[in-house]
């Protein structure tokens, strides 16, 4: 028995004690179970378990923190009406906009906070961490941390781009199809289904065999096959907005498609677009991160997170974890903007209901 | 009955409609590669001799319609035509290797489906609790990681630390079916991960929107213990939306599998379609394609059939 | 109350509070009730929408939905105390004890199992009856509550029945345990008036037989004065007045109750057609219209409206009426005959029309929730047809918009710059009507313009309709299915039944015999405030020959597919 474990099940009781004498039900729970499962897990796992245990707590607590402290900042800066529904958000939306806004930052700014260019290559190859190179050095010896930062700028960047042309293109078809209805409303609703029925991946991966694998290309692709995503769901808000009352008043006056989108249907359907958008960014940005995954991406020497986990795959077999570090960068960044997203849905349907 | 036959004729006729037209897209998208296939194939330095060899070859001297019907005539027999690269039968290539990426996703569904449907009716019912809430993150992270993270944390944790499962999924004819299992448990594990987490929420939505209604209220209202409710009212009108939720997965796991196959370098069609793409084998990219598309097609289709037959308001029409 | 002794009581409910969640925090909706019930008593809980009487209802049983909570007070149910009771004691009581009938059966029948199963459900889960025993009492429940084919119907499924049916099935249901005391959640507010008797006497007699308690809810005062001993009025969680039916409707106590009371007591002056030679302004002649691969839906409809004057179309769901307006407006081109307006024959689709012929017909509509667009400020939704038809810009804009609001009443300073979700209902409703006014028409279609209304609010619109009509010379096309409104404001009445038109003529020969038999149903349909209406009703018909009748076959089958 280690100072170590003692110190662990000591503080753990003591706070289970402390939230029964102060009635926190739902804490004692939490700490009570982790105390139990403690107990399993050092017989099988020794104290490593223990350790991990300890540290999983302590990395869950920083992000609980972080996520605090951000959202009493974003409710301090925000406006009075965005503050009051800031306010409300829980957690994981806080922790997701931070992460969000980190990302936004490495990507604008990475030229300045990489220490090397993407391309430099400063060492031998696989050459292992020092103080010049965070990381270490990939394959061809460049510096994989100022790879990762410049993978923010060139991935997001990219999965954004495709983002909003899909959003652009099937919006727009959406909201002229609930307009317009009759012919143009089922051809563009058949047709959104004939590209949907072909998975996403094995459609992006023909016409690249196709087209080739440059930008403008993958960008043009991802966002043909994920307009009629969009089309759809802009459609069937719109279909709602559509049938309202004050859409009809509005035709029966006279006024033109164009007024009808702008100023009727658009205002009404805001949010649920909103909520899509990032929705459809993680499954853009998925859909990108396998492609170049799979070498039919951004292209090398260019830095990009898909490519990077497949160049140094091989230090996985090492036990070495950087690899893995551009997979959960792109991990991360979805499961934050998911959060968002689901902060956003959950409003939106609570203020339906 | 005669209502819902039809329905059922209808749809599955629109599903062989669709097929059709995926199929015309796959084709003819080939078509539109800039510039002469042949030339495309073989690059710049071919000369023009051996140029109009593989146009020959390819038949590309007759016109695209006749083509495509020879074509579709052909992956209908189960005959794509010949590889660009080894000038072997696409036939030959595909059928193994196709099983393998079957048995892989059958593997994964066996485990999934009922881990994630009881999961996800548990989390329903315990919705807005703790464990709902834990679940939600887990499952939100699990969907949020792209499969080839998923794959190496598990060869890292699984494999190389431990040692528990063979981090290559090296198959070979004599093995076992408990050696099998083995081999391919850590992609099995990967696919099984991420389809468990979508099916779950999937499952969760389904039921909670079902509890909304007033005739599960009305369950309440009459005094019925919390499990009746569940097991007599709610459950018989949950089979349309379970059904869905299983079938879209199903479709999903053909996606991710082509990403797992590359990780594990398992010898399934997804890894064979990325080899392919990559050398600009057409007839090979083809031939997956569609099947690939296909499967996808069929999957919805069997969904939409399920929720029609089991809809008590189609089949029971006035 | 002499005909209850306390030594009966069954139901005592004593400041009760309940509470529901919104923006974070619990407000209160019932703000201390008490409410005692005795065995065999009916009592009848009406209020505007918002005064809490379901949730009142839901309490009795112990039951708060979801949102809710009841944070005070005590119900006690035959001596048991069910705020303090555990949830298996109170669960015990419900089906069995208590019985709930709610608004819509169509939702609250499970599509999955049939009826009679549904049915004896409950009796079964109790152990009361048998399976086989409790299939032969649902049998006589159905015979007893006159459904056609009593033996048999139990077999279906919920939506092989129609809404009518369904909603005296649940009554059924409800009486499967013989419990104490039912709960009657608005049983007939989604029934037309010729379906809604039927439920009416249906619903009187099984409790009457079996002398069961009951509570029953609605917003409607002739029902409550058919159904009820005692009649409690609430507003806004709070009690105004409890007295017996019969006090209650001669002699109320408070100011709220009594303006209740004198609804429908407005009333117009009923004008004749100009004699002059005027052109009607509208002149609908022989119309025939379907929807796309549908039947017709209208059949040679024919009629005129002359400037200035009222004409109410009246008729129930599935009529038609609705569909007439949507002719006239362009919106669903008639497939026969066509549409005059100031003796000019209208394109008959809307996009060929020029401004001028859109501006002379405006609409008002039925829910003003969806009639106008929640996220556009007043001050445009008015000054847009201002700006549209006449050009207007700026502070000429501003004038008008300004002068519009003050027609309709509402201070402009005051509700120039909100958005409609910030108003109140009948607030809503003025400011559609501003939105017509401000094309400055000749004519105007009100869809049922006052039944999503509290009844008080409602005659305030009318009474604006009126006033306008008076001061711009408008024409008002009324569609409607209640007659008390036709009665209060209609210059000449069209009857419409299945997409035909009945009878038409001036009101006042409409509401004196001889009648078309369809118009005689309708009109002896509508529920009044007599408390003996409906047992003089049944006598006049005969107790097989209520509903059913006219209308309940059609567009009954088309209320259970909707649900």
């Amino acid at each position: 028995m280690s100072v170590f474990v003692i110190g662990y099940y000591t503080i753990l009781i003591a706070a289970s004690c402390l939230a029964v004498y102060f009635e926190r039900r739902r804490v004692f729970m939490l700490l009570f179970s982790l105390t139990l499962v403690s107990f399993v897990a050092g017989i099988i796992g020794g104290v490593g378990a223990l350790r991990t245990i300890t540290t999983l707590a302590a990395v869950l607590s920083l992000a609980a923190g972080v996520s605090y402290a951000f959202k009493e900042f974003l409710v301090q800066i925000a406006r009075p009406g965005l503050a009051r529904e800031l306010r409300t958000a829980p957690l994981t939306a806080a922790f997701g906009m931070f992460v969000i806004f980190t990302y936004a930052i490495a990507g604008i700014f990475a030229p300045w906070i990489a220490p090397h260019g993407q391309a430099e290559v400063i060492s031998t190859s696989f050459a292992p961490p020092d103080a010049n190179m965070l990381l270490g050095a990939d394959q061809l010896g460049r510096d994989i941390f100022s790879r990762i930062i410049y993978g923010a700028r060139n991935t997001v960047g990219l999965a954004l781009a495709a983002t909003i042309l899909a959003f652009v293109m099937g919006a727009f078809a959406g909201l002229l199809a609930a307009v317009k209805g009759g012919w143009f409303d089922q051809f563009m609703g058949r047709f959104a289904d004939v590209i949907m029925s072909v998975p996403s991946l094995i459609f992006a991966l023909l016409m690249l065999s196709i087209f080739g694998t440059n930008l403008f290309v993958i960008v043009v692709v991802v966002a043909v096959i994920y307009s009629p995503r969009v089309f759809r769901l802009t459609r069937a808000v719109a279909g709602n907005v559509v049938v309202m009352d004050y859409i009809e008043a509005a035709k029966l006056r006279g006024e033109g498609d164009w007024y009808l989108i702008r100023r009727e249907i658009l205002p009404n359907s805001t949010a649920p677009l909103v909520a899509e958008f990032g929705l459809e960014f993680c499954f853009v940005f998925l859909l990108i991160a396998g492609l170049s995954f799979l070498g039919l991406g951004i292209q090398p020497p260019t830095a990009d997170w898909g490519s990077m986990v497949r160049e140094n795959a091989t230090l996985i077999s090492f036990g070495d974890v950087t690899p893995l570090i551009p997979a959960a960068a792109i991990a991360l960044l979805t499961v934050a903007v998911n959060f968002v997203v689901d902060w956003m849905l959950f409003r939106s349907s609570g203020l339906k209901g | 009955m005669s209502d819902i036959f039809k329905l059922v004729m209808k749809r599955l006729g629109l599903g062989l409609v669709t097929l059709l037209v995926v199929s015309i897209l796959i084709f003819f998208a080939v078509e539109l590669l800039p510039g002469d296939i042949a030339q495309a194939v073989l690059g710049q330095g071919a000369t023009e001799e051996t140029v109009a060899t593989l146009r020959e070859r390819m038949g590309l001297n007759d016109p695209a319609i006749v083509r495509y019907l020879d074509w579709l005539g052909g992956a209908v027999r189960g005959d794509f035509g010949v590889s660009l690269i080894s000038g072997g039968s696409v036939g030959d290539a595909i059928t193994q290797r196709f099983l393998n990426t079957l048995f892989l996703a059958t593997y994964a569904a066996v485990i999934a489906v009922p881990f994630a449907i009881v999961l996800g009716v548990l989390v329903a019912l315990m919705r807005d609790t703790l464990f709902d809430r834990a679940a939600n993150i887990l499952t939100l992270t699990s969907i949020s990681s792209p499969e080839f993270f998923l794959g190496y944390v598990l060869i890292l944790y699984l494999s190389v630390k431990t040692g528990w499962f063979p981090a290559i999924s090296s198959l070979s004819a004599g093995m076992s079916f408990g050696e099998l299992l083995e081999r391919t448990f850590l992609p099995a594990l990967t696919l099984v991960l991420v389809v468990t987490a979508h099916m779950m929420r999937m499952t969760r939505a389904a039921i909670i929107n079902l509890l909304a209604s007033p005739y599960i209220e009305m369950a309440r209202l009459k005094g019925m213990p919390p499990w009746k409710v569940i097991v007599k009212h709610a459950l018989p009108n949950a089979w349309a939306p379970i059904i869905n939720v299983v079938a879209l997965n199903l479709a999903y796991l053909i996606t991710g599998v082509v990403l797992v196959e590359v990780v594990f370098v398992y010898p399934g069609i997804g890894q064979l379609l990325v080899d392919a793409v990559a050398k600009r084998d057409f007839p090979i990219v083809q031939a997956c394609c569609l099947i690939f598309a296909a499967t996808f097609i069929l999957l919805n289709l069997a969904a939409d059939v399920g929720s029609i037959l089991t809809n008590p308001r189609l089949r029971h029409p006035k | 109350m002499g005909r209850f002794s306390d030594k009966d009581v069954l139901l005592d409910i004593e400041d009760l509070r309940i509470e529901g969640y919104s923006d974070e925090t619990w407000v209160p909706i019932i703000k201390g009730v008490d409410l005692k019930l005795h065995r065999g008593e009916v009592m009848g809980l009406i209020g505007e929408s918002g005064a809490g009487k379901s949730t009142i209802g839901a309490a009795a049983m112990g039951y708060a939905r979801d949102g809710t909570r009841i944070s005070g007070g005590s119900i006690e149910f035959d001596g048991m105390e069910l705020t303090t009771a555990s949830e298996g004691e109170r669960r015990a009581l419900r089906g069995s004890r208590i019985a709930y009938v709610a608004q819509s059966a169509a939702a609250s029948f499970n599509p999955a199992h049939k009826i009679i199963d549904q049915h004896t459900e409950a009796p079964v889960h109790y152990r009361i009856k048998k399976r086989m025993e409790a299939q032969e009492d649902a049998k006589e429940l159905y015979e007893r509550l006159r459904l056609p084919n009593p033996q048999e119907i139990g077999f279906r499924y919920p939506h092989q029945v129609s809404g009518g049916q369904l909603q005296r099935a649940m009554t059924a249901m409800a009486m499967s345990c013989r419990p104490d005391l039912i709960i009657f959640d608005e049983p007939t507010t989604a029934l037309d008036v010729t379906t809604q008797i039927e439920v009416l006497a249906a619903i009187r007699d099984i409790v009457d037989q079996f002398n069961t308690a009951a509570i029953y809810i609605t917003h409607d005062l002739a029902v409550v004065a058919q159904m009820a001993d005692t009649i409690k009025v609430l507003l806004k969680g709070e009690e105004v007045e409890q007295a017996s039916t019969d006090r209650m409707l001669s002699d109320p106590q408070e100011d709220y109750t009594k303006s209740l009371w004198a609804v429908r007591s407005f009333k117009r002056p009923q004008k004749a057609r100009p004699t002059d030679g005027t052109k009607p302004i509208i002149s609908v002649r022989g119309v025939d219209a379907s929807y796309t691969g549908g039947d017709k839906v209208l059949d040679d409809v024919s009629f005129d409206i002359y400037p200035g004057m009222t004409v109410a179309v009246v008729g129930e769901s599935g009529s038609g009426k609705s569909t007439t307006a949507r002719v006239i407006t362009g919106l669903l081109p008639p497939s026969k005959g066509d549409v005059l307006l100031n003796g000019e024959p209208l394109p008959p689709k809307y996009t060929n029309r020029t401004r001028d012929q859109l501006r002379q017909a405006q609409m008002i509509y039925q829910m003003a929730d969806t009639a106008l667009n929640p996220k556009v400020r007043i001050r445009e939704i008015i000054g847009r047809p201002a700006q549209f038809y006449s050009g207007l810009k700026g502070p000429a804009l501003k004038q008008r918009v300004d002068e519009l609001l003050d027609l309709i009443e509402l201070e402009p300073s005051k509700y120039y710059n909100r958005y409609p979700p910030e108003l109140s209902g009948g607030q809503k409703q003025r400011i559609g009507i501003a939105r017509a006014l401000a094309a400055e028409p000749d004519f105007i279609i009100c869809d049922e313009v006052t039944s999503a209304l509290d009844q008080l609010v409602a005659e305030g619109i009318l009474k604006l309709l009126d006033r306008l009509q008076r001061e711009l010379n408008l024409a008002y096309m009324f569609i409607t299915h209640d007659l008390a409104t036709v009665r209060s404001i209609a210059d000449e009445v069209v009857v419409m039944q299945n997409g035909r038109v009945v009878e038409q003529g001036p009101k006042d020969q409409m509401f004196t015999p001889p009648h078309h038999p369809y118009t005689d149903l309708l009109l002896s349909s509508v529920p009044e405030m007599d408390p003996n209406w409906l047992t003089t009703l049944l006598e006049e018909r005969g107790v097989d020959n209520i509903g059913e009748a006219g209308s309940e076959t059609k567009d009954g089958s088309e209320k259970t597919q909707s649900a």
